[in-house]
């Protein structure tokens, strides 16, 4: 009847965005929607991908909580990206998803308007925050510039102009919370 | 046998690399009494610090039952008092083995000792 | 090998648990100045497990910690290094370290100094002078015997017979098929009796379904004592030969060269083991046997008490256990809660056939197949909250280490008593539960028990008193954590929350003594002056309250100035599943476990009154203060919610408050799951569940929202007088 010694913290460091630097990580992406601009987030970040389960509604909790969802069994935080990013906010539709991401601590939901594609980049087709000076948000990491052709489709198809840029988030500081 | 379950889990683990062997494990000298005439073995590994029953006595045990008494014997210890080894040889046991061993060691000296008993 | 790994953890882990255990029965083996050979060879032994697994897989550092502890420990079994209190200190640090190393990473910083350790080893590890007589030839042992003996039971049974103690032989047949239990029962009978050097598989004796074994016993009881516990119809017990012309008792006749160990009655001529007891020819057999079973727990003067615990040790050698991983239980338990919601949906179907004329028959047939799903389902999360169910014992034992460490660390004496450490709870709260409880010890022995010349001035025993009591209560478990310390000083509460700007002068006036007391419940509210090591750790008594509602529980002081404290925690027996009811609060479906419950009512708004601007419910002539929980959460109005309104009276301790909701849904098993941790400081709720078709209920904390809604009205009141 012992509990087993509790499972190391897999998934993303939450020591910064170091880690998320690491170049072949870096490199597989996966692009959604927020408000009509593309971002990205590594795709070793991303779990599962989900249609959006019914929401219960936590009263009390932070804003950018838009409630639980219970997924096989799990009880599970859903965020709302729109709030985490500060971008105006929409109601649900039916193309929106829910990536799960484990930020090594537990496992979150992060609600999206609606996800493109899994693209893999060239070095030369990203462009680190380090590179511009200037105001960046600390979560972005960088711009990504696909080339068309590299898309790996999705549902096979293109709702957003293929030669958009992506923003890339770093995973670790979008999710740094308090606890 | 070995009361030790991580232990008896190692061994079995590293056995089971091999062929079909089919492992019984017994936490001490009183289950080892047990499950010893239940069936034939190929080989017994046993601890020598066990409680209540230990190995030496086990060992004594088996070289005098019948069905038992030519079982290869193979004694897995950390470093035992040289006094206990050297009674367990002179009872019977077939090779030491002295803790810690990696799981190749344990396969390669239960090799030989099957390969000498099909002899 | 994952899996192997996990087991090493687990073991080690259990080994540490078993060693910390050993030990304080070691140490007031020690303090009755009577010695344990058995113990200190189980602590021998657990060390030497874990020595052995340690360098198996891959922790060179536990393994080099476990080999400097097993040579000590080897020297002391073996009589080589004599047993005091500064050697137990070093085995308990020791074990501390064991805890720690298995924490400890590549990537960490060492969180033991090895080398420093191994010099304290050396520093007690100062061996006796070696008296080897030929102790062993006093008796007329055959060579086969002594040829299989292990140096350590040679040492035994030289210690014994130098020591003049008797020794038999027990040859007793025990058929194969059930030998390892037939043994282990008759270990158990022995145990209280004498001291069991081995046991010898004789290959002559015994049939092809059975084996003889000799059982070489050295113990102080008369004969026939021996014989009427031991001895059955295939049993004989003999006493061992003497050799030719060998005295039996070593040293100065009738003086044992130490105390008797438990269990042991002064020794007596084995010459003559049959014959009439002289010294104690006074007193009639059934007293002697009384005598020696009191010896085995002593009833008072012991520095730990631990009624009953002694025997439970041994008994892991032949187990049926099976360990789990607990995930896999809660795994199990989901399923349930699975089949729960299909069985729901079942009684749905019938019911509706039921209503069609022409399937009666077939719903009848369903309703009868339905009940017997409901029954096995019933018994199949009984089953496994059973199997979630472990004694309180768990946390009891690590505070008792803790206890020893704080008392000696501050100067203090103290006894500790434990009682109903057998009480079983859910394994969940049982972990929850060790780091409040932890906190109100050292607080216990931090601030309320003096220290012992303080304690001579106001006439108290020098020694303090610390009791845990675990008892089940109904559906509840209640554990009480008493000291008979100083108290606390109302006055002294008062002041204190007045200079932090908890509450100002006048509702300070008004507190009760209880409401005093409660006070150190409040966040940021510490007494002490001087933060000390052990109690400052940062957490205050309003962690602990937080930690204890989470888990469902209430937390209650009493204190009496002068004569001590009394925590009082009452728990739930189990997390995993409850009867909720469910209510609609605005659209919204939340879950109340019954337990916190009494009743539910219409809301009957001519008995509303509004007082010092709380709304009130007479209730049969009481006051219910309401909480309108749609409004306190703060969620917009329902346009379609009707009128009616309903009243949940729910209840946590002494207090009550009715909560007002829109609906009633139904009662409901729920399985509580809980929020994750990025909303563990959203108060107000206890987990969430599911309720099927993928929606999820928040469960609401009544305990939790109790307190808070009757602080805020304690507050509001006082605001509008002040």
């Amino acid at each position: 009847m012992n509990d087993l010694v509790r499972r190391p913290a897999t998934g993303l460091s939450r020591s910064g965005s170091a880690s998320a630097l690491r170049p072949q990580l870096l490199r597989e992406l996966l692009a959604f929607v927020l408000d009509g601009e593309s971002y990205a987030l590594p795709l070793y970040a991303i779990r599962e991908i989900l249609k959006v389960p019914p929401v219960t509604e936590v009263p009390r909790a932070s804003a950018d909580v838009l409630g639980i969802i219970g997924v096989r069994g799990r009880i599970t935080t859903l965020l709302d990206m729109r709030r985490l990013l500060r971008v105006a906010e929409a109601p649900i539709s039916k193309a929106s998803r829910v990536l799960l991401v484990d930020d090594g601590v537990e496992v979150l939901g992060l609600l999206v308007d609606q996800v493109l594609q899994v693209h893999r980049l060239q070095d030369d087709e990203i462009e680190l925050a380090a590179a511009f000076a200037g105001n960046v948000s600390e979560h972005v990491l960088g711009i990504g510039r696909p080339r068309a052709s590299r898309s790996v489709s999705r549902e096979g198809r293109e709702s957003v102009d293929p030669n958009d840029i992506l923003i890339l988030l770093d995973p670790a500081h979008l999710l740094r919370r308090e606890r | 046998m070995d009361d030790s379950h991580a232990m008896r889990a190692f061994i079995r683990a590293a056995l089971e690399e091999d062929d079909d062997a089919e492992v019984v494990e017994a936490e001490s000298g009183f289950v080892a009494l047990r499950v010893l005439p239940q069936q034939r073995f190929d080989l017994v590994v046993l601890d020598v610090n066990m409680p209540d029953i230990n190995g030496l006595e086990l060992i004594r045990f088996l070289r005098k039952s019948p069905t038992h008494a030519r079982v290869p014997v193979l004694v897995v210890s950390t470093e035992a008092s040289e006094r206990d080894r050297e009674r367990g040889a002179s009872l019977g046991a077939d090779a030491f083995l002295r803790k810690p061993f990696t799981a190749t060691e344990l396969a390669e000296r239960v090799r030989a000792l099957l390969a000498a008993g099909d002899r | 090998m994952a899996n192997v790994h996990e087991e090493f953890l687990a073991e080690a882990q259990e080994i540490i648990e078993a060693l910390s255990r050993d030990l304080l029965l070691l140490d007031q083996a020690q303090r009755e100045q009577r010695q344990d050979p058995d113990l200190l060879n189980e602590i021998f032994r657990g060390v030497h497990t874990l020595k052995g697994v340690a360098g198996m897989f891959g922790f060179p550092r536990l393994g080099r910690l476990a080999h400097g502890l097993e040579d000590l420990l080897d020297d002391l079994r073996l009589g080589r290094v004599a047993l005091s209190q500064s050697v137990l200190d070093v085995l308990f640090e020791g074990v501390e370290g064991f805890q720690r190393l298995l924490t400890e990473t590549d990537a960490s910083e060492p969180l033991v100094d090895l080398a420093a350790f191994a010099e304290r080893i050396a520093s007690v590890s100062r061996r006796g002078p070696a008296v080897r007589g030929d102790a062993l030839a006093r008796y007329a042992f055959d060579e086969s015997v002594l040829s299989v003996l292990t140096e350590y039971e040679e040492h035994r049974l030289r210690s014994n017979i130098e020591q003049g103690v008797p020794l038999y032989r027990l040859r007793a047949r025990f058929r194969f098929a059930s030998i390892d239990a037939d043994l282990e029962a008759l270990k158990q009978r022995a145990k209280p009796l004498g001291e069991i050097i081995t046991y010898l598989p004789s290959a002559e004796g015994g049939t092809g379904d059975s084996i003889d074994l000799d059982i070489l016993l050295a113990s102080g009881e008369a004969f026939e004592t021996l014989r009427e516990a031991l001895s059955g119809e295939e049993a004989t017990l003999e006493a061992v030969p003497l050799a030719e012309g060998a005295a039996a008792t070593g040293g100065d006749e009738g003086t044992p060269a130490r105390p008797a160990a438990p269990g042991q009655a002064p020794p007596e001529p084995p010459a003559m083991p049959a014959a009439p007891d002289g010294l104690l020819a006074s007193a009639p057999d059934a007293s002697l046997a009384m005598s020696s079973q009191d010896a085995v727990t002593p009833a008072s003067a012991a520095v730990l008490e631990v009624p009953g615990a002694p025997v439970e040790r041994s008994l892991r050698s032949v187990s049926h256990t099976v360990r789990v991983d607990i995930r896999k239980l809660d795994h199990l338990m989901n399923v349930v809660g699975e089949l729960a919601i299909v069985r729901s949906a079942v009684a749905r179907l019938t019911e509706r056939l039921r209503g069609r004329s022409e399937h009666r028959q077939l719903a009848i047939e369903l309703h009868r197949v339905h009940r017997g799903f409901e029954r096995h389902l019933e018994e199949l999360q009984d089953g496994i909250l059973d199997v979630r169910m472990v004694p309180l014992g768990q946390v009891f034992d690590k505070l008792a280490r803790i206890v020893r460490q704080v008392a000696r660390d501050h100067g203090k004496e103290v006894r500790l008593l434990l009682s109903g450490q057998e009480t079983e709870v859910d394994k969940l709260i049982v972990e929850e539960l060790s780091d409040p409880l932890m906190h109100i010890i050292r607080n216990a022995i931090d601030h309320g028990l003096e220290t012992p010349p303080v304690r001579e001035l106001s006439e108290k025993p020098p020694t303090g008193t610390l009791a845990l009591h675990a008892y089940q209560k109904g559906k509840s478990v209640v554990i009480e954590v008493e000291d008979d310390g100083a108290g606390m000083n109302e006055e002294r509460l008062v002041e204190t929350a007045i200079e932090r700007g908890l509450i100002d002068e006048a509702a300070a006036e008004e507190l009760s003594h209880d409401e005093a007391l409660n006070l150190i419940f409040l966040p940021s509210f510490s007494t002490s002056s001087s933060v000390t090591d052990l109690s400052g750790r940062g957490v205050g008594m309003d962690v602990v309250k937080t930690n204890i509602s989470r888990l469902g529980g209430v937390i209650d002081v009493e204190s009496e100035l002068g004569s001590g404290t009394k925590f009082t925690i009452t728990l739930p027996v189990t997390l995993a599943i409850i009867n909720a009811l469910l209510v609609r609060v605005r659209g919204r479906v939340f879950a109340l476990p019954i337990a916190s419950v009494q009743e539910a009512i219409l809301l009957d708004h001519d008995a509303l009154r509004t007082v010092e601007g709380r709304e009130m419910l007479t209730l049969r002539g009481a006051t219910l203060p309401l909480c309108r929980l749609g409004e306190y959460f703060g969620i917009p109005r329902d346009p379609f919610e009707a009128d009616k309104q309903y009243v949940v009276v729910s209840a946590a301790g002494h207090r009550r408050v009715g909560f007002v909701v829109d609906g009633l849904e139904g009662q409901q098993d729920i399985v509580i799951k809980a929020l994750g941790p990025s909303l563990r400081q959203v108060r107000g709720f206890a987990g969430a569940t599911d309720l099927g078709d993928q929606r999820v209920a928040l469960v609401l904390d009544a305990p939790g929202l109790l307190e808070e809604l009757l602080s805020t009205t304690d507050r509001a009141r006082r605001e509008l007088r002040g």
